[in-house]
């Protein structure tokens, strides 16, 4: 289905960036990359793009790939349904192969559908959206995790370091909040720890001192919360004012400054699961560098997964000395790969094999350390 | 006492300290239909512009250095009723008096205009986030075998009691002892008579409106404190109970008002002590057309005569 250049005439091709310096290689591999440039999350979409060039210059600077030097194309798709679908036909039109992108999980999901059909390699280093990757799709790959991956994760650490004798289980009833809260029930349930209490709360509700009274009487001594900072932290609160004192602990919707503001001293302690802070670790001080040099901001959560996609696809490149996506798919699939945010594999259906978020322990002071395990 | 009966009393205090509060805001609600027979909608926004000032009073009063609890709360409350009071009584010259005597449905559509108004134009001028109060008071006491269950009740919630009792009897007393109290009565009887009678109607049904703000703001400085967060939206909810609440007890009748919010309190909170929390708004509204379908003038209201 490949249509003609003039019906996309409201497409915006925002830029095109930096040739490489290097002379010599006549030969340029274009890399798409697509997300929103303009719009309210626009934001977020300079994240990549910033990631994904910083990897591309730095595989220019080291020579290329197979003699050829790479360049990042951005398009726009204003984290529109509907302009993804009108930017991954561009693309394709325009004979890249290789796509990073798209950001918007709703925008990811059409796009990715055409990418597969024309033989398009799409990884995405934002969007967490499981069914992204459910429809069998052959060439369409995500470097980071998805957000369910943090009830596997919790559980596992609940399981193997908490170790609680009587777990309650509470959630927000929203898709987020009690999709969590299902998945570590569920888990723990099949590790032998069954809860004695699982129930929702109304979003947007003030006073929890009925729960914490039935919090008391089961004899709680952890509760794992599915849902948002705002119910939490009253329920930390209300807590500490009556005198329940069992640990707690959340997913990533939970980790904010304004829960520290909510939930004052009754926030030390809290657990949550997080995604990682790359920019923190000490492999990536280098690279971080090189962003501050270009007055850029590593510490946005999809900048090491934009690079490390850009890694994993030149690296798969170099292997198989190909740029066909089928070959370079198969290889992804084969092995595991050194990145930026550690050591990688894919699965079949083409996610990381390991989850991208940590344990953090939160402070009063609406500050995180990582667990120590 | 057995586990059970301790577990029960503990939420029967839970229940009675929201079941105050919603009485104090329903009370607003109950006097002005018993007048001039409109639900004002808005009431709900002047609980939370009520919450909102006493937010600000305390921030500024901390930041001064002002820690005495006793000075900063009657402070709180004292800026809370006042401002409170100005917009109940801005609300009524703007949006209800100059439709008075029009169709019953017209002030209706203003005060949902109103309650609209007030909560964006809140969002606007504080953020749509949700502040945090500061903790003031914390702590309580504790009874009951800790191997059994231990009841708590927290000073706040103690406050809440008496704060809502002094305030409780207050209007009492000033309704049937004042000459004010008397003209409000004589207004909810029959307000034309009571105007040929050479009383102006006018200034008592702002007073009304003035009352119900003030209650409320009380009601919202407590809550405020005893939830710990505030955001423009708490207005709606915080309204929707305490109007099934003067409702569930007879609309236009005080009494009813501080029995219906009681009722519906403690409802909630036994509601969410032996079935899944989520469910307490359920058994709540459950249980107001219950009451309606049997007692449709609420528990204490009165038939209401036809007047030939």
């Amino acid at each position: 289905m490949k249509l003609k250049h003039g019906s996309f005439g409201k497409t915006l091709i925002a830029a095109s960036t930096l040739m490489a310096a290097l002379g010599v290689q006549a030969e340029t591999l274009k890399i798409g990359i697509a997300g929103p440039v303009t719009g309210p999350v626009a934001q977020y979409g300079d994240m990549q793009k910033i990631g994904a060039i910083m990897a591309i210059d730095k595989i220019n600077e080291a020579g290329g790939i197979n003699g050829m030097t790479l360049e990042g194309v951005i398009y726009d798709d204003a984290c529109d349904p509907k302009q993804a679908v009108a930017v991954a036909n561009r693309i394709v039109n325009d004979e890249i192969r290789h796509v990073i992108g798209h950001l918007c999980s709703s925008s990811t999901e059409p796009a990715s559908d055409i990418y597969e059909e024309e033989g398009v390699m799409m990884i995405t280093a934002a969007s967490t959206s499981p069914s992204i990757t459910e429809k069998g799709h052959q060439l369409i790959f995500r470097t980071i995790g998805l957000d369910s991956l943090q009830g596997t994760l919790a559980a596992e650490y609940i399981k193997d370091n908490i170790k609680p004798q009587r777990l309650a289980v509470i959630h927000d009833k929203q898709q987020y909040g009690e999709g969590l809260a299902t998945t570590v029930k569920n888990l723990l349930a099949e590790a032998g720890t069954e809860a004695v209490m699982f129930e929702g709360v109304t979003p947007g509700d003030k006073d929890f001192s009925a729960l914490i009274a039935k919090l008391k009487r089961n004899d709680v001594d952890f509760v794992y919360y599915g849902g948002y900072h705002p119910e939490l932290g009253l329920i930390l609160r209300q807590s500490r004012e009556k005198g329940f004192d069992a640990p707690f602990m959340g997913p990533e919707g939970v980790v904010n400054s304004d829960l520290a503001a909510i939930a004052g001293e009754a926030m030390e302690g809290v657990l949550a699961t997080a995604p990682k802070s790359f920019d923190q670790s000490p492999e990536n001080a280098a690279l971080v560098e090189a962003f501050k040099a270009r007055n850029e901001d590593p510490s946005g959560p999809f900048v090491f997964p934009a690079y490390s996609a850009i890694q994993v696809m030149t690296e798969a490149m170099k292997a198989t000395g190909s740029t066909d996506p089928y070959e370079l798919a198969d290889h992804l699939r084969a092995n595991r790969f050194n990145t930026t945010i550690g050591e990688i594999g894919f699965d079949a259906k083409g996610d990381l094999t390991e989850p991208t978020f940590e344990i953090y322990t939160l402070h009063a002071d609406g500050s995180k350390t990582p667990v120590s395990e | 006492m057995t586990e059970t009966s301790l577990y029960v009393l503990q939420q029967l205090i839970n229940g009675l300290t929201i079941g105050s509060t919603y009485a104090l805001i329903a009370i607003g609600y109950t006097m002005v239909y018993g007048i001039i027979g409109m639900i004002n909608f808005a009431h709900g926004e002047v609980y939370m512009i009520g919450t909102y000032t006493a937010f600000i009073t305390i921030i500024g009063l901390l930041t001064m250095g002002v820690g005495s609890l006793p000075i900063v709360m009657l402070l709180a409350l004292m800026t809370a009723i006042i401002i409170s009071s100005t917009y109940g009584y801005a609300i009524e010259r703007v949006a209800y008096r100059p439709l008075r005597g029009g169709p019953r449905l017209i002030p209706l559509i203003t005060a949902i205009g109103m309650s609209i108004f007030l909560q964006n134009y809140i969002r606007l001028a504080q953020g749509s986030r949700d502040l945090a109060m500061p903790a003031l008071v914390s702590g309580g006491i504790q009874f009951g075998d800790p191997a059994v269950f231990e009841v708590s009740i927290s000073w706040m919630q103690l406050i809440i009691w008496v704060v809502t009792l002094i305030s409780m009897t207050a209007l009492a007393l000033f309704i049937s002892r004042s000459r004010l109290g008397r003209a409000c009565r004589a207004c909810a009887q029959d307000l034309k008579m009571t105007n040929l009678l050479g009383i102006d109607t006018n200034r008592i049904i702002a007073l009304t409106f003035v009352i119900g703000a003030a209650l409320a703001a009380v009601a919202g400085v407590l809550l405020g404190l005893y939830y710990g967060t505030i955001n423009p939206y708490i207005g709606f909810m915080a309204g929707l109970k305490a109007f099934t609440a003067a409702v569930l007890g007879g609309i236009g009748s005080i009494p009813g008002a501080m029995l219906g919010g009681l009722i519906l309190g403690v409802t909630e909170a036994l509601t969410a002590a032996f079935f899944p929390s989520e469910y307490k708004d359920v058994v709540a509204f459950s249980l107001l057309v219950l009451i309606l379908l049997f007692r449709p003038t609420g528990l204490l209201g009165k038939p209401e005569v036809e007047k030939v």
